[in-house]
């Protein structure tokens, strides 16, 4: 389901403001061949940078989503025992049962060290893995090969992906994972920014209404005490609740009577604390 | 190159490495930096590894660069400048060895001087021949930067141009909300008490057992048999008793409850108890504590395995602490003094930690803090406290 709603979402990677600064970064992450570690509030893209660099680079794109049941292995490669058990049973496929190696598929990382070209690599969200796993991880990147025990092969990557990490950990990762990558930080947009990110995603939304929902916006991002602040994400769901609404008139917002702040604040305590202050229900 | 700037960050409390020194130098010598603009991102994105350090980042690079021109250091400062940093780079020849582009062996065979020279003179092939770059280190004639225009195969850099320059950048300093300690919220809490759970086969049989199943089948004469196992759970008794009273412990009300609101998601099995400033003879499952006391002496009779978290600010008058009767309550019975029920406490569970929201520094002018400290393990109410907690409650003891 999520991975159907990016892929449409994202399929004009067009859509994704990059600021100079991070091509910057990126290119330079590129040339030393060294992983790049995205962090930043949740909402401010960095997954979609991601698919904004495969697109810029012409590369495919493979996705690692980390879990935090997560094992290294399974991001390398995984040994299907159990077709093999079912085939050597029944016998009714055209796999050589004696042969290991047709029960080996590649996982992620697997996948992008055997590509025929070029690949991005993204690691998206590995703070949710322990630090072994990250640890270990970077190991298999800086050597760029694995080992499959199972057939005692060794796995050497035909190009070096372009390693692009993410992270929503307010926490630093460790000391000896941060030393080999680059890091970079995606702010918040300011407003200036935010106006040319909806710009791209709603090209013939009017000046007037744009203008009074991106002040309300971060006006709304301001009320203390917020867990979960609104992101780019809910201010563009937001505003298509607002454009999708045929009673709706710019001038509740400007009188700071902004209608659907539940699309906008996801926690509960959040809504009702932004309610209590702007007085709708 | 830049030397200075690299250790004025240092000893601002930047984190830098020299290993990130030399990176950044690496990425100098390939011709990826031509402005102070471009300077001004690569090295953040090289040196700095957390946004917290980003302001601080901006401050010095103002200071730094504002109306300067990228000025060579001169030679003999390069040198005092390289000297200090060999005792660090030593620490760790292996990684050393692979920046600078040598064996382990070779860098073993060279004296200290011998490295200093060794390092000076890569960077010298490096500003001789600024836009060769294969000297250096680890490009392995796979750089993928080129010639024309900017770098084919790298990112194309897009029309829109920064009307700012790097120096006004950080002097706007963005940064400035980050560079403080990041309040705990319930998801980086549960991130770091996860880590906590203990898993045991429990539950459903729903997963298959890959080894179980092939040795059955083959006992089966290789008619498929398979094996499932019960699913992990977690089976980890936990503890939790928080000091709710008193207006010491009010600036921490918000960060404790969501200790606690994260704490009751996340375990199974856990019994919160509440007390005032310090455990006496009783200790009340009410946040009142008025209607539900248990005794300590009962408690003690749990199963030892079971984790205790205190959370608590440990300040108090020292008699509230050390004699017989010392509860500020009247009708809160203390035949012991409360530091005995403290000791019981900490001889029966061996897992047991005390988490302490008032700041660290603090924590040495509090006697009562000290005295408690003897007893259980305290940790701040911090991230980073949370986890040496976390950490402390799964080790073996």
């Amino acid at each position: 389901m999520k991975e159907k709603e990016t892929l449409s979402r994202f399929k004009g990677a067009s859509r994704y403001v990059l600021d100079n600064e991070l091509a910057q970064i990126v290119n330079v992450s590129m040339a030393l061949e060294m992983p790049l570690l995205l962090k930043g509030e949740p909402g401010t893209g960095k997954t979609m940078l991601a698919y904004a660099i495969a697109e810029n680079l012409e590369m495919p794109l493979i996705v690692l989503n980390v879990k935090s049941s997560m094992k290294l292995v399974d991001a390398l490669y995984q040994y299907d025992t159990l077709t093999r058990l079912n085939d050597s049973r029944f016998g009714d496929s055209t796999r050589d049962v004696s042969n290991i190696e047709e029960y080996i598929r590649m996982g992620k990382i697997g996948r992008a060290f055997t590509a025929e070209r070029r690949t991005v690599l993204l690691i998206d969200e590995i703070d949710k893995a322990d630090t072994d796993f990250q640890d270990d991880m970077l190991d298999v990147l800086d050597q760029m090969q694995f080992d499959i025990i199972e057939v005692d092969k060794t796995v050497k990557a035909k190009h070096r992906p372009v390693v692009v990490i993410t992270s929503n950990a307010k926490k630093d990762l460790s000391d000896p994972f941060l030393g080999r990558c680059n890091f970079h930080h995606i702010a918040f947009p300011d407003a200036e920014m935010m106006q040319r990110i909806l710009k791209v995603h709603f090209p013939r939304l009017e000046e007037d209404l744009m203008q009074a929902s991106i002040g309300t916006f971060y006006r709304l991002r301001q009320i203390e005490g917020i867990e979960k602040k609104p992101a780019t994400r809910e201010l563009i769901n937001w505003i298509r609740a607002l454009t999708a609404d045929p009673d709706f008139k710019i001038s509740s917002l400007k009188q700071g009577n902004p209608p659907y702040l539940g699309v906008l604040f996801k926690k509960s305590p959040d809504l009702a604390l932004a309610n209590r202050i702007f007085g709708v229900n | 190159m830049f030397s200075a700037f690299f250790f004025t960050l240092k000893e601002r409390g930047v984190p830098v490495t020299p290993t990130s020194f030399l990176r950044l130098h690496q990425a100098l010598s390939k011709g990826l930096v031509l402005s102070v603009d471009d300077f001004y991102s690569v090295a953040r994105s090289i040196l700095i590894k957390s946004e917290r350090y980003f302001d601080l980042y901006d401050q010095i690079f103002a200071h730094y660069f504002r109306g300067a021109d990228l000025a060579d250091l001169d030679e003999t400062e390069l040198d005092e400048v390289t000297r200090s940093l060999l005792s660090e780079w030593l620490k760790n020849p292996k990684e050393l060895a692979s920046v600078l582009g040598i064996s382990e062996e070779q860098l073993n065979a060279m004296t200290p001087e011998e490295v200093v020279q060794y390092f000076l003179d890569r960077l010298k092939d490096q500003t001789e021949e600024h836009h060769g770059g294969s000297k250096w280190i680890g490009t392995g004639g796979s750089s993928p930067v080129g010639h024309s225009g900017f770098h084919p195969g790298g990112m194309r850099v897009g029309g829109a141009s920064k009307n700012k320059s790097a120096v006004q950048v950080a002097m706007d300093r963005r940064y400035k909300d980050y560079s403080q300690d990041v309040p705990l919220t319930q998801s980086q809490m549960g991130e770091a008490l996860k880590r906590l759970r203990r898993m045991a086969p429990e539950g459903p049989r729903d997963v298959v057992n890959v080894e179980k199943t092939i040795y059955e089948t083959m006992r089966n004469a290789g008619e498929i048999e398979i094996m499932f196992d019960r699913r992990l759970m977690d089976r980890l008794k936990v503890i939790l008793m928080i000091d709710n009273g008193g207006w010491s412990m009010d600036p921490y009300i918000h960060v404790v409850k969501t200790l606690f609101d994260y704490a009751r998601n996340q375990f199974k099995d856990l019994t919160t108890y509440y007390f005032h400033n310090t455990i006496y003879d009783e200790i009340w499952l009410d946040p009142p504590r008025r209607r539900k006391p248990e005794s300590v002496l009962d408690i003690a009779a749990r199963d030892p395995e079971t984790r205790i978290i205190i959370v608590g600010d440990a300040s108090m008058a020292q008699y509230e602490l050390v004699s017989k009767g010392g509860s500020i309550y009247f009708g809160t019975s203390s035949r012991t003094p409360s530091i005995e029920n403290l000791r019981l406490l900490a001889d029966t569970f061996r897992h047991a930690v005390w988490m302490n929201p008032a700041p660290l520094d603090e924590w040495e002018f509090v006697w009562t803090i000290s005295a408690i400290r003897r007893i259980f393990p305290m940790f701040p109410l911090t991230l980073d406290g949370l986890d040496e907690a976390v950490q402390y409650l799964t080790a073996r003891h």
